[in-house]
């Protein structure tokens, strides 16, 4: 038992440790990279990771789907003790709503972004972000 | 009841997508129906702030889920005092731009779309209790910021957007971060609930999500190291766009950190690195303004530095500050579109929009030579102008605590800021007027929006009273954290007996 239990936490530890590594490969590809595209693909991966952290905070050993129904009591008498017992054992939903948020939210940003890459492509004829440079930084 | 704060949110944001079908009908509707939105809106939140400054704090749940649970807006004097200012901004910015685009109908159709987007999101940030919700909010006003900013595609604004959209981008993932760390320790999103709980979260955790908060928030806040965007932006929006950041996007910008620096955590040393901050961003700007030869990024990094001086009066810490600053940033929201405005009529037909170019045009311009000069004194702190007595409620607030460092720094600063500014007028009136400069008579609602911004700040100058009063009580309400968390916390109980 104590073996099982040892792994599932390790499996959340993981989820951790990865959402962080990937909004750390983000932002080394927002703030490093020189080709406008990659600095895009970069804030993407950021997003990601955010999103992927925002989850893995909802989450629960074991736990079902935060949709409650009376015929989840089975027999049990409907009281607010097992109402809690019943919400113990489920995933949080608020962080799933907002990471949906979240998603759309940064597919709007990413819309914008390559707008612009486009814009500033035609205008430049380059994607490198050194050689943009009319205005100073 | 005159109407409910979920208005200034609804409404905006469902004209901003109703213009394209109002265009079907008869293309004038486009400019027509966002200033009658507007002009509606203003009249609500003032009539709505007389309601609250007598009967107290007006706390709207939205689809009937009470707070810590559901969203609510929250229309308090302080919150009131911004969304009157903010609205009535954006109606003197609509009016400006009324025939700003009057060559074509497409630009104009996005440009309003836009306008509205942005005000929405401001006014969003500064109402609601919610932090996840003031995170959407700082999206909408933000990408509607980055379209607003790249909206000529003759200049370098894709450029300018380009850069305020990573800077952007990054730090509102920052600000993300911080909402997961607070509701990971605190399992709550509501304002009020994070405030009366903040004690439960273990120390490290709390600098923890403030750090990430002044990085997400900072950067419509241009706070030092976050503003590199600003100069950029101003110098290639559209000038009325340019007003509407430094009256409308940055005020909200400043709300949102404030807001979480006094009610959220009361972590301690807080105040001070506002206070250090705020110094950092003013030197540094002001020193930069004086480099320019822009005009345009010349106004911009001033308007970089008196948000650091606002900053400053909140890290003061009391009431006094707190007013003070207040104090800054109304005046600052009335003076810095002023200048905007006017200045970007001075520079409208100019190739390369240096002062240079402003040489002579009084004689040519007088009406928009005489607001400018007007607005350079006012922001300068010379009485009679209302920035004169915000400057020194500053003053009489930092000597009340004895900080000595500030006031020499206001007063050094004062001086670098006389030199910059008077160096235009100085070039405005006194110079030869060069040859290749054609003067552009602004259109009559130009005229209009810019003589009664001037208007509001000479009458300011002379009767301070006319606003203090509401200053006071708005610096009484944010202070009075106990009394917040109070008001929306009571409407859950009230729920659940």
């Amino acid at each position: 038992m104590d073996q099982v239990k040892f792994d599932i936490s390790l499996i959340e530890y993981g989820f951790f440790i990865s959402a962080i590594l990937v909004i750390m490969i983000g932002l080394y590809g927002a703030m490093v990279k020189k080709s406008l595209i990659k600095i895009v693909i970069g804030l993407s991966i950021l997003e990601s990771g955010v999103n992927l952290l925002l989850i893995t905070i909802a989450y629960v050993q074991g736990g079902t789907a935060p949709i409650f129904s009376p015929g989840l009591l089975k027999d049990m008498p409907l009281t607010v003790e097992n109402i809690k017992a019943l919400g113990a054992g489920m995933v949080d939903p608020v962080p799933q709503a907002l990471v949906l948020t979240a998603i759309v939210i940064g597919f709007g940003v990413t819309a914008v972004a390559l707008a612009l890459v486009i814009r500033l492509y035609r205008h430049h004829h380059t994607l490198v972000i050194d050689e943009i440079k009319n205005l100073k930084w | 009841m005159v109407g409910s704060p979920v208005l200034f949110v609804a409404i905006p944001l469902l004209t901003a997508f109703l213009i394209p079908l109002f265009a079907y009908i008869w293309k004038e509707l486009v400019r027509i129906i966002p200033g009658i939105v507007i002009l509606y809106l203003l009249v609500l939140s003032v009539s709505l702030y007389g309601q609250v400054l007598r009967e107290g704090t007006i706390v709207e749940q939205i689809a009937g889920w009470a707070p810590p649970w559901g969203i609510n807006l929250v229309f308090s004097p302080f919150t009131g005092l911004l969304s009157t200012l903010m609205l009535f901004m954006a109606f003197i910015i609509w009016m400006y731009s009324y025939r700003f685009k009057n060559i074509d109908f497409e630009p104009s159709k996005k440009y309003f779309i836009l306008l509205l987007m942005l005000v929405t999101g401001s006014i969003g940030i500064v109402l609601t209790g919610d932090i996840f919700n003031q995170f959407v909010f700082i999206e909408i006003m933000s990408i509607s910021g980055y379209g607003l900013t790249a909206f000529y595609v003759g200049r370098d604004s894709a450029e300018a957007s380009f850069k305020y959209l990573i800077m952007g981008s990054i730090s509102s993932m920052f600000l993300l971060l911080a909402i997961i760390l607070i509701y990971s320790q605190l399992g709550t999103l509501n304002m009020a609930d994070i405030a009366s709980k903040a004690h439960l979260m273990k120390p490290e955790f709390k600098i923890l999500a403030l750090i990430f908060f002044i990085l997400g928030l900072g950067i419509e806040a241009e706070i030092f190291p976050l503003n590199g965007w600003a100069p950029d932006v101003y110098s290639q929006a559209p000038g009325p766009i340019g007003a509407a950041f430094s009256g409308i996007v940055v005020k909200a910008g400043i709300y949102a950190l404030i807001r979480v620096i006094y009610t959220l955590f009361d972590v301690e040393g807080s105040l001070q690195f506002l206070v250090i901050i705020g110094m950092i961003t003013l030197i540094i700007a002001e020193m930069a303004a004086i480099r320019q030869d822009k005009i345009k990024r010349m106004l911009a990094y001033s308007s970089i530095g008196q948000m650091g001086l606002v900053l400053v009066a909140f890290g003061i810490g009391t009431h006094e500050g707190v007013f003070a600053a207040l104090f800054l940033m109304v005046s600052h929201a009335l003076i810095k579109p002023l200048l905007f405005l006017s200045g970007s009529y001075l520079v409208f037909n100019s190739t390369e929009k240096s002062i240079k170019e402003l040489n002579g045009l009084g004689k040519f311009m007088p009406l928009t030579s005489f607001l400018f000069a007007l607005g350079a004194i006012a922001i300068v702190g010379l009485p009679p102008l209302s920035g004169f007595w915000a400057k020194w409620s500053v003053l009489t607030a930092a000597a009340n605590s004895g900080m000595l460092l500030v006031i020499g720094l206001v007063l050094a600063i004062s001086i670098v800021e006389i030199v910059y500014y008077f160096r235009v007028v100085n070039r405005i009136y006194f110079f030869k007027k060069e040859e290749s400069v054609v003067p552009k008579i602004p259109t009559i609602n130009a005229k209009f929006a810019m003589v009664i911004l001037a208007v509001i700040i000479v009458a300011i100058g002379f009767y301070p009273d006319l606003i203090t009063s509401y200053l006071h009580e708005a610096s009484e309400t944010l202070l009075d954290k106990g009394n917040y968390i109070q008001n929306i916390l009571s409407v859950a109980q009230q729920v659940t007996q």
